[in-house]
Order: C-alpha cells, then sequence, then structure tokens
C-alpha cells in the first residue's frame, strides 16, 4: 500500500501521531466528561422550551392586542353619518316642498275661482 | 462481541480514536475532545450499533467523522440563530487551532499540519487514514463514505499535493 518512496511520509505522520497521543485525555477522563455534559443537557433543554413558551406566549399577547387596535380603527357606523357635499343645493328644485307634500282636499282647500 | 466488551475494545482505539477526531477538527483540541465524547457517548448507550459489517475500528472512525460532520452543522447553525445555543449548548467548532496547537513551533509535525491544512478535507481524511492511522484505501473509502475509486484518487493526488507542499515549506 505504502511504496517506498512515501516512507519518509508515514515518518512524519508517526512522529504525529506520537505527540497527539501524548497530548491526549485518558479514555475514562474522555467517557467521565461525556457523561458529565450528558448530564446537563434536560437542564439546558428546559430552559431552551421556557424561552420557547415566553416567547409564544408574547407572541399570542402582541397579536391579539394589535387585532383589537385594528378593529377599533375600522368600527364606522355609517348609518348614523349622513355627509352632506358642499354643492347639494344645487340640485334642489324650486318648488320641491310642494311636489313632497300632500296637497288639502276640501271645501277649505279648494278655491272655486280658480276652479 | 457483546456490547459489555465495548468499553474495553474502545480504550484500545482511544489513542487512534483521538487522533482521527483531531483530523476532522483541523487539528482543534478541544472540538476534537467534545466530538470523540459526544462519538462515545452514541457507541455506549447504543444509538449507534456495531452490526459486524466491518471491523470495529472502521465503524468507530466512521462515527467519529459523522459526529465532526454534525458539530460542525450546530456551530454553523449557532452562529446564525443565537437561540439556538440555549438548545445546541455551548461548544463550537470553528475549524481553527486552538491555541496550544497554534503555538507548536517550527518542529517537522508543524510543517506536516501546515502541509495538511493546504489539502481538501477529502484529500486529508484519506491521507489520515492511510498514513497516520494504518488503514487501506478500501478501509478509508468506507470510513469517510466514498466510493473505493474516489478514495483512490483523493489519496494519489493529495499525496502528490502534500509532497509538493513539504518540499515548498521553510525548514
Amino acid at each position: 500500500m505504502i511504496e517506498r518512496d512515501d516512507q519518509h511520509l508515514k515518518r512524519a505522520f508517526a512522529a504525529l501521531r506520537r505527540k497527539d497521543a501524548a497530548a491526549s485525555q485518558s479514555f475514562q477522563a474522555t467517557v467521565a466528561a461525556a457523561r458529565a455534559r450528558r448530564a446537563g443537557v434536560p437542564r439546558r433543554r428546559a430552559l431552551a422550551l421556557a424561552a420557547v413558551v415566553v416567547v409564544a406566549v408574547i407572541a399570542v399577547v402582541v397579536a391579539s392586542t394589535w387585532r383589537v387596535q385594528k378593529n377599533d380603527r375600522l368600527v364606522i357606523d355609517l348609518a348614523t353619518v349622513r355627509w352632506q357635499a358642499p354643492t347639494d343645493f344645487l340640485l334642489k328644485l324650486p318648488g320641491v316642498e310642494l311636489l313632497r307634500s300632500v296637497p288639502q282636499l276640501g271645501p277649505r282647500g279648494l278655491d272655486r275661482r280658480i276652479l | 462481541m457483546s456490547p459489555s466488551d465495548l468499553p474495553a475494545e474502545l480504550e484500545q482505539l482511544h489513542a487512534a480514536a483521538f487522533g482521527w477526531a483531531l483530523s476532522c477538527c483541523a487539528w482543534d483540541r478541544s472540538a476534537a475532545e467534545d466530538v470523540l465524547q459526544a462519538s462515545y457517548l452514541k457507541l455506549l448507550d447504543g444509538r449507534a450499533r456495531f452490526d459486524g459489517r466491518s471491523s470495529l475500528r472502521t465503524f468507530v472512525f466512521g462515527v467519529i467523522a459523522r459526529t465532526a460532520r454534525e458539530v460542525r452543522r450546530r456551530a454553523a447553525l449557532r452562529r446564525w440563530l443565537p437561540l439556538a445555543s440555549l438548545l445546541l449548548g455551548p461548544e463550537a467548532v470553528d475549524g481553527r487551532p486552538d491555541p496550544a496547537t497554534a503555538l507548536v513551533g517550527a518542529d517537522e509535525t508543524a510543517r506536516l499540519m501546515r502541509a495538511l491544512g493546504r489539502l481538501s478535507a477529502r484529500q486529508r481524511q484519506v491521507l489520515h487514514l492511510v498514513f497516520y492511522e494504518d488503514l487501506t484505501i478500501a478501509e478509508a473509502a468506507a470510513v469517510a463514505g466514498v466510493s473505493l475509486g474516489t478514495a483512490r484518487t483523493h489519496y494519489e493526488r493529495g499525496k502528490a499535493a502534500l509532497k509538493r507542499l513539504l518540499e515548498e515549506e521553510p525548514e
């Protein structure tokens, strides 16, 4: 696999391996550190869950408040409002009151001279 | 191999596994220790189960390589999402050598590490597995999750590049 002219690479890697091995923790220490780190995971997850719940509650409150404000702005009772344009008087015909009122018929209402 | 034998087998592989974790983490020592711890937990808890299809050494190295990739992805996610650090934990792998490693002077291993750092990740992995861990190219391909032909290409090109880089490196 490793050719003759690769021997110097092999020696360099062997030196690196010796150096790494000297710097490594023992197996027992590594496993103990791993187990200790795992013990801290449920607390971290609980914290994360609490943070997510708080953010969700804040989001719901903000959304509901915003919706109420939005509805308040939109409530306009059009039935109570009568808007008149400034030029409405132009549409009024002379004698329009006579057209909207019922004439009185009878002896007092009739002028025989006109008839 | 029974599950009760696993700790003893892992202890036999520990030095080589640490070297492989270092290589997967670009010689960031603290990141390599994190990756190795997470890998051992997977193996000892049964989340990564050895089914005998390869050698235990190849299997363990594959678990370490996958764990290193997961840790890198989590570190990238943590950089983008500050809240994720609560869920994913405080550890971070940034791919840079730790200060102790950076202080390693001008000895021959430092030259080798600098030269390896200039290779592509795949070339570095395959060369490490073959020269450092004494695996065959086929075993290295299994660990790195690539085909034998791809691993052979990475091996040949990486070896040529490494020789050239070591010649260019000042003594």
